[in-house]
């Protein structure tokens, strides 16, 4: 059986209700703020208010902990990175042959770790708040092409799908005597060319299939204007937290620059 | 009024695959009227040009194929070849055989509407759109609900509903049942059926439903070689038994049963369906009173001796599986499963049939319990040693094909197992003629025909000889005569003494092949035993969602007349029939010359070499019991 995650889970939250808008321009502010203030404190802080927008969104902590999972291999190489490579003046640590760690590598490589999970976490709030649809929707309100917003839209919906096909395509190969439980890192790449060769095959003819079925409903159909079913409009809730986000930014930027 | 369809000397060829090829025509001159509210359905073998022919009904053919594109194909007076695609999704919606790739959003109700909102349909209507299209499909409950979690035929209905919204005149399907259960399917036959009679729409639909079409559809259109070969009403097109037969397509089984009786006995029998059937044959059996002659059992499927059958060949063990997040998918499952068995694992989609298959070659481990193939513990052995062992052919050979050749696929499997060249070179040469590959040796599998992709598949894993094969509903999709074809070789690799597990919802398959069925629902075991045992348990069939195949049904309603009610084939039907015919006509001559009966006994007959394989197992024994039984009382 399929895994089927769909990363938007339905609920009835006041952060859900929150107008798309008004979370993309949370996630861009958050983000801003991270990049404005490079410390590890103001990663730390911005995982803090996503931790909360978490819970409040009533997201299960199995989703929050698989973020994590999937940036977890990133940040510890990035981490090891910087602290290994990234070295400038400062006293060392330690060294190793013609490697020197100090602390301020050390620092440094934390900071682009932590700010790594930071992006990933306001990132993951959004996505896991705002259906596909609303976002796409969003994005079109403020000007992005509508088919932007749909090839995003499609990346978003196709990106499980992938998932499970690569889960049924490795299953298919084992069975068929293809042996991915080996030792060596290189033997395992080697061992996996199949598996990404049938996937090619398959998502291309997915994609094939899918241009197809776009055109038999009418996308594109010429002389006409695209209408929208569940038409975007900003409440007082919206508004309201749309000012606070302001306030916050411009704040920011002051106490930045001042 | 002008027909809704109105194609005209249609020629089609697609591009060539390679470069310098000469294209192949697919279509090659059909001539095609439907008119308002017809449902017409489109027979033909895989690769006959059904999908081609349906795509060319909104215009996808040739505007995105490309390829050599003759004749005319109008659409409520429109031309195809003057119409963009999406202009043309106004009068025609297509539904395609994967429901996968045609649902494009992540929500029901937007689905529904995606198709409204690119004609720029005011919003407010497309929500009364949306409302009626979703409650002509049955799914009024759906609106909010993710297409990510749907059902393969409850995707199906909502991909019918999203072209519905459309409110387009005339409907073609290509293939939309051909990976459902028989649940999915009924409920799309229904849909169908009713958005016919009561919106009167013009439905298209390509398949291989023979016994569904014989119920529902008003016309059948059957393509023969790029052409159209048989077009009417379905009882008149399937009383050619003989030519569907010999086309590849076949007929529904009560037509097919009607053709084997008048070979067999020589006198005129021609059936529509069931209840056609059973009239007939009880008048002739009350006329000859039939009920008065000595019952016949019949013969059980000769039990075959299992040398080494206390060594299962996969033992499961109060084995349970549950998945990562919790739900248990098997409950304390125990099996045994001897070699040379040919086991059918039933049961409606999400019982957990391929979670259990999955579990005999080490894909999934038991969270409780044990596997042991061949004594190997599944638990401690590599999965790439289990598959020499198990062969596994998954339910989309896409997932499987990814050498450059076919010939390089098919060796993969031997490749693997590290065997000499010249073994791997003949096992190849083998599979290549069995499955009628070789000319398309050097080609690139993932450029096939469906039908053809599926056998480049079947053939690479019994090209890699396994002692137990396990097969995820290999026939989906596949016309009659491929179907038939691909369960001969199943059939000759069972007859060797090799296991086969099948997972299947066709139950004429199970009636003729199976020596046991295995019933799963709720991921535990309802039923395991032989399929006549199975096919008197009608409480198991119906939790299970599973229907007696017609003869079976018709054996049962004939029981009083002496027809066994086990009956599980054609053949065993038809031998008893013919036997319970012929001495009853004796029974009237008493007194009289035994006049010798030339056809009672003449074997096997010839037209029913088709159903060689139907006939290869205990239908002789049955023919052997029926001369005794002349013959004592020829001596009588």
């Amino acid at each position: 059986m399929a895994p089927n995650f769909d990363l938007y889970l339905r609920r009835d939250t006041a952060i859900h209700r929150l107008d798309p808008r008004v979370k993309l321009a949370f996630v861009v502010e958050a983000t801003l703020l991270t990049f404005l203030w490079p410390s590890i404190g103001t990663a730390l802080a911005m995982i803090g208010v996503c931790a909360v927008g978490f819970w409040r969104a009533r997201i299960p902590a199995a989703h929050v902990t698989r973020i994590f999972r999937l940036v977890a291999p990133l940040m510890v190489m990035v981490f090891t990175l910087t602290a290994v490579f990234g070295a400038g003046m400062g006293t060392p640590l330690f060294t190793a042959g013609p490697l020197t760690i100090t602390a301020h590598s050390v620092a440094r490589g934390a900071l682009l770790a932590l700010r790594l999970l930071a992006l990933a976490t306001i990132v993951f709030l959004w996505l896991f708040t705002t259906d596909q649809a609303t976002m796409v929707r969003g994005f079109v309100a403020l000007g992005v092409p509508y088919e932007w917003g749909l090839t995003l839209a499609l990346a978003l919906r196709y990106l499980p799908l992938f998932a499970a096909l690569f889960e049924q395509v490795r299953d298919a190969q084992q069975a068929r005597g293809l042996d991915l439980e080996q030792q060596s890192f290189r033997g395992r790449l080697q061992a996996y060319r199949p598996v990404l060769i049938a996937m090619m095959i398959s998502a291309l003819r997915n994609s094939e299939h899918l241009g197809w079925a776009l055109e038999a409903r009418a996308l594109g159909a010429p002389g006409v204007r695209r209408s929208t079913f569940r038409p975007l409009r900003l409440r007082s809730a919206d508004v309201a937290a749309l000012a606070v986000l302001i306030a916050i930014l411009m704040t920011g930027i002051i106490l930045r620059f001042l | 009024m002008p027909p809704d369809i109105l194609i005209h000397n249609l020629f089609y060829a697609y591009p060539p695959l390679r470069e310098g090829d000469e294209a192949v025509p697919v279509l090659k001159g059909i001539n095609l009227q439907i008119a308002r509210g017809e449902f017409v359905a489109l027979l033909g073998r895989v690769g006959a040009g059904k999908t081609t022919l349906c795509l060319a009904l909104n215009g996808l053919v040739p505007h995105a194929t490309g390829g050599i594109f003759r004749g005319d194909v109008t659409i409520l007076g429109q031309n195809t070849k003057r119409r963009t695609v999406p202009d043309l999704a106004r009068s025609v919606g297509l539904v395609f055989q994967d429901p996968e790739s045609q649902i494009v959003q992540m929500r029901v109700e937007d689905e529904v509407a995606f198709g409204c909102e690119n004609l720029g349909i005011a919003p407010a209507e497309i929500a009364e759109r949306v409302a009626w299209a979703l409650a002509a499909v049955g799914l009024n409950d759906y609106r909010e609900r993710s297409s990510l979690l749907l059902s393969g035929g409850e995707k199906q209905r909502v991909a019918i509903a999203a072209m519905l919204a459309m409110r387009p005149q005339v409907l073609v399907l290509d293939e939309p049942t051909a990976s459902l259960d028989p649940a999915g399917k009924s409920a799309i036959f229904r849909v169908l059926a009713e958005l016919r009679d009561r919106h009167e729409m013009t439905i298209v639909m390509a398949t291989q439903e023979l016994e569904r079409i014989a119920r529902f559809a008003d016309r059948v259109v059957v393509l023969h070689e790029g052409q159209i070969g048989l077009d009417g009403p379905p009882q008149e097109v399937f009383s050619q038994v003989a030519r569907l037969q010999e086309w590849g397509i076949g007929a529904p089984q009560m037509a097919e049963l009607g053709h084997l009786l008048t070979q067999r006995t020589g006198r005129p029998y021609r059936f529509t369906g069931m209840a056609d059937a059973y009239r007939e044959l009880r008048r002739q059996a009350r006329k000859l009173h039939m009920e008065k002659l000595r019952r016949l059992p019949l013969n059980p499927t000769p039990e075959r001796s299992h040398l080494l059958a206390e060594h299962p060949q996969i033992a499961v063990r109060k084995m349970s599986h549950s998945y990562p997040d919790g739900t248990a998918a098997l409950k304390n499952v125990s099996l045994e499963i001897p070699p040379g068995e040919f086991v059918a694992l039933l049961g409606p989609n999400g019982s957990g049939k391929t979670t259990l298959a999955k579990h005999l070659n080490g894909l999934l481990k038991p969270s409780q319990g044990s596997v042991t193939v061949e004594n190997r513990d599944t638990h401690t052995t590599r999965i790439a040693e289990l598959a020499r062992l198990v062969g596994y052919a998954f339910q989309n050979p896409d997932h499987q094909i990814f050498a450059p050749t076919v010939q390089e696929e098919i060796s993969f499997g031997p490749r693997m197992q590290e065997l000499p060249r010249a073994i791997i070179t003949q096992r190849v040469a083998e599979a290549l003629d069995r499955f009628r590959l070789i000319p398309y040796a050097d080609l690139p599998p993932a450029l096939l025909g469906f039908g053809q992709r599926r056998q480049v598949a079947l053939a690479a894993i019994i090209a890699a000889q396994p002692m137990t094969l396990i097969l995820d509903e290999p026939t989906g999709g596949l016309d009659w005569r491929s179907q038939q074809e691909f369960m001969e070789i199943i059939a000759g690799f069972n007859t060797l003494g090799r296991t086969v597990v099948l997972i299947t919802h066709d139950m004429r398959l199970v009636a003729e092949y199976a020596t046991r069925a295995i019933v799963l629902l709720d991921g535990e075991v309802l039923f395991d035993g032989t399929p006549q045992g199975l096919f008197g348990r009608p409480e198991v069939l119906d939790q299970a969602g599973l229907a007696l195949p017609p003869v079976t049904r018709l054996a049962r309603r004939l029981d009083r007349y002496g027809i066994a009610a086990d009956t599980l084939t054609l053949a065993q039907f038809a031998a008893a029939w013919h036997t319970r015919l012929a001495a009853r006509r004796r029974k009237r001559k008493v007194g009289g010359p035994a006049r010798p009966d030339a056809r009672a006994a003449r074997p096997a007959v010839p037209g029913a070499g088709q159903n060689a394989g139907i006939l290869s197992r205990s239908p002789d024994s049955i023919l052997s019991q029926s001369k005794d039984e002349a013959q004592g009382q020829h001596g009588a």
